[in-house]
């Protein structure tokens, strides 16, 4: 896969974030732009023909094993914030009767 | 002792559990305990890495130190972590009265601690992100602790925003790892001229750079600050506005000014006027306010321009003043949160015509707070006063402009807090026996350290290493020139701000919506793209 495609899934989660009304909506724009993250940093430590990182003989090429390792990481920090983002949508919803950010962000209250 | 490091991050994390698990009242007392024995670690870490400066890596795991995950502790690192542990003690004590049966809030409280000292000690870019996103999940869950719609949305707008910002960062990291192979700073910072003239690694400064400024609250993308601010508990604002935006400014110094700096991008001077922009959009902001707390969260903008404009001059003194800043900044910013959050508890409203009297109800902290607000405005003795005579160390290099522009934003400071301090003056309104003694003891803690760096300065400079012979405190101009500052902001306060005119009100009305912070989050890093490869 193109390092470019990534990016373009970067830019359809940035793009998102700007112009959804919606707080869910604006929520996955942020996974959006970081599973294009993910998907980048994978493809630059990939190559044609590299098999998985785990030694079983010498002389087998293999993929570079940091991005993998660092980030299943980033999946997990992912996915803490989006159900902490999803809670409070939930709050949101009890409190305003609404998730659009037009509604919760009047002034006041 | 060579693994106190480590220890610091977890005894904190530790104590949250044991609040966590027992139920009983008398096991939070144990935190105090904690904060004790990380205080006397600190002090005997001190003299240790003094004896042994090669401690100062510690490596885990026992793996090559090119690869393994490692902590990195220098004279910045000890700064702030110092800074930290003061925070919370402060802090705790202060909270303790309200908080202890909320073992959940101290929870957090502690094991946000935790992860802030892991923050400002890692040696390995990615676990700085990690710890960067744990710092933005809790906090996010202590704005949100109030339970109320406004706290939530306030909440959800700083996670979302944040998160962004991080991604960038992370963007950044990668290009970074994809140039040197590594995420050791270390490393980086030894290696950075082979390859710091490529595209890839100008991209991953803009990209880096960029995605910090929105938790540093820089200009067009500080949106979310006066928000979380306002709805937070005094005690979370205090900390939110004293440490957890100064984390991003300790990345910001960490990456601008030691990783790229022998790369040559020329960017000091773009930085430097962001900062400038900072400082006086947020000074406009705050006078227009008249909510007791969102004065003090724009400020907290505003001062956060000035630390910019001290840390990107070229002149080392004024470098010194802007890191020196970050810590007066701190004292006094949570010592003004602090003493809100009583007015506000105490009078039941967040407005400053509401609260009259102030003085006559509570004297010992409208004290406090009047030392507050003579550090912040730059009074002569106070702590405020040192750092901003370094930032324009020599007059900004004789640039006539620039002082201009820094008198002018001291004016403003000057004038919205002769406003805050409408609250002291008037008769007794109400009746209140001040029986917090652990609130007060907390406060005075910081006001009598906000009077120390004010007036011996010089001896704690010199133990630090560092000279501030340039400030002359004895020096009977700088005391007519505050005067002059304080007679011309209550001119400026009784003759415009208090009459309200059509543009006051206008800024005041102004609220981003998250599309477009989003929109200015952008156009932000387009300016920065833009400096960065065509100028």
């Amino acid at each position: 896969m193109n390092p470019i495609l990534t990016f373009i899934v970067i830019l359809i989660g940035i793009y998102g974030l700007a112009t959804s009304k919606n707080i869910i909506k604006s929520v996955f724009c942020v996974t959006i732009v970081e599973t294009g993250i993910i998907l980048l940093f994978l493809n630059l430590g990939n190559f044609e023909d590299g098999t998985i990182p785990i030694l079983t003989q010498l002389g087998i090429p293999i993929v570079d094993p940091i991005p993998q390792a660092l980030m299943i990481t980033t999946i997990v920090i992912g996915s803490t914030i989006t159900s902490l983002a999803l809670m409070l949508c939930i709050k949101i919803f009890h409190h305003y009767g609404s998730i659009e950010w037009k509604d919760v962000l009047k002034k006041g209250e | 002792m060579n693994y106190a490091p480590v220890l610091f991050v977890f005894i904190p994390v530790i104590t949250a559990v044991i609040i966590y698990l027992f139920k009983k009242i008398r096991v939070s007392f144990v935190i105090f305990g904690s904060q004790a024995l990380l205080a006397v670690l600190f002090v005997f870490y001190l003299f240790h890495l003094n004896a042994n400066p090669d401690d100062a890596l510690i490596v885990f795991g026992g793996w090559d130190e090119r690869f393994a995950i490692s902590f990195y502790i220098d004279q910045l690192t000890l700064i702030f972590v110092g800074l930290t542990l003061f925070m919370w003690v402060t802090v705790l004590l202060y909270t303790y009265r309200i908080n202890k049966r909320e073992r959940n809030f101290l929870f957090f409280l502690l094991f946000l601690e935790g992860v802030f000292m892991g923050l400002l000690q890692t040696n390995d870019l990615f676990n700085l992100f990690v710890f960067l996103e744990l710092v933005t999940v809790l906090v996010t869950i202590l704005i949100a602790y109030k339970k109320s719609g406004q706290s939530f949305r306030a909440a959800i707008y700083y996670l979302l925003i944040n998160t962004l910002g991080a991604m960038f960062f992370l963007i950044g990291i990668i290009f970074l790892y994809y140039a040197y192979g590594t995420i050791n700073i270390q490393i980086i910072l030894a290696n950075i001229a082979t390859h710091s003239d490529t595209n890839l690694v100008k991209l991953a400064y803009v990209f880096m750079v960029g995605g910090i400024s929105i938790k540093a609250a820089f200009f067009p993308v500080f949106t979310w600050l006066p928000r979380a601010h306002g709805v937070a508990q005094s005690t979370i604002s205090a900390l939110l506005s004293g440490l957890v935006v100064k984390s991003a400014l300790y990345i910001f110094i960490r990456v601008n000014n030691q990783m790229f700096a022998l790369a040559n991008y020329s960017m000091d001077e773009v930085f430097f006027w962001i900062g400038a922009v900072t400082a006086t959009i947020g000074v406009l902001f705050a006078l227009s306010q008249k909510d007791l707390k969102q004065i003090l969260a724009y400020h907290t903008i505003s001062q956060i321009g000035i630390i910019m404009m001290g840390l990107t001059s070229a002149l080392m003194n004024a470098q010194v003043g802007g890191l020196l800043h970050i810590v007066n900044h701190a004292l006094f910013k949570s010592l003004l949160f602090l003493g809100a959050g009583i007015v506000v508890k105490t009078y039941n409203s967040k407005k400053v015509k509401d609260i009259r009297g102030l003085f006559k109800t509570m004297p010992w902290t409208s004290v406090l707070l009047i030392v507050g607000m003579l550090s912040i405005s730059g009074a002569p003795m106070f702590n405020g006063f040192v750092s901003k005579t370094l930032i324009k160390y020599s007059d900004f290099g004789h640039d006539s402009f620039k002082m201009i522009l820094f008198a002018i934003i001291n004016l403003g400071t000057v004038t919205s807090f002769i406003k805050f301090s409408q609250i002291l003056f008037g008769p007794k309104v109400i009746e209140v026996q001040e029986k917090n003694i652990r609130q007060h003891i907390s406060m005075t803690i910081i006001a009598l350290s906000c009077l120390a760096i004010g007036i011996f300065y010089i001896p704690i400079g010199n133990a630090i290493g560092l000279d501030f012979g340039y400030v002359k405190l004895w020096d009977i101009s700088k005391f007519l020139e505050y005067f002059i500052y304080v007679g011309l902001g209550f001119m400026l306060y009784k003759f415009v701000i208090a009459k309200d005119y059509w543009f006051n009100r206008k800024l005041r009305n102004i609220s981003i919506t998250f599309e477009n912070a989003n929109y200015l989050f952008i156009v932000y890093m387009l300016v920065l793209s833009l400096f960065m490869f065509l100028l």
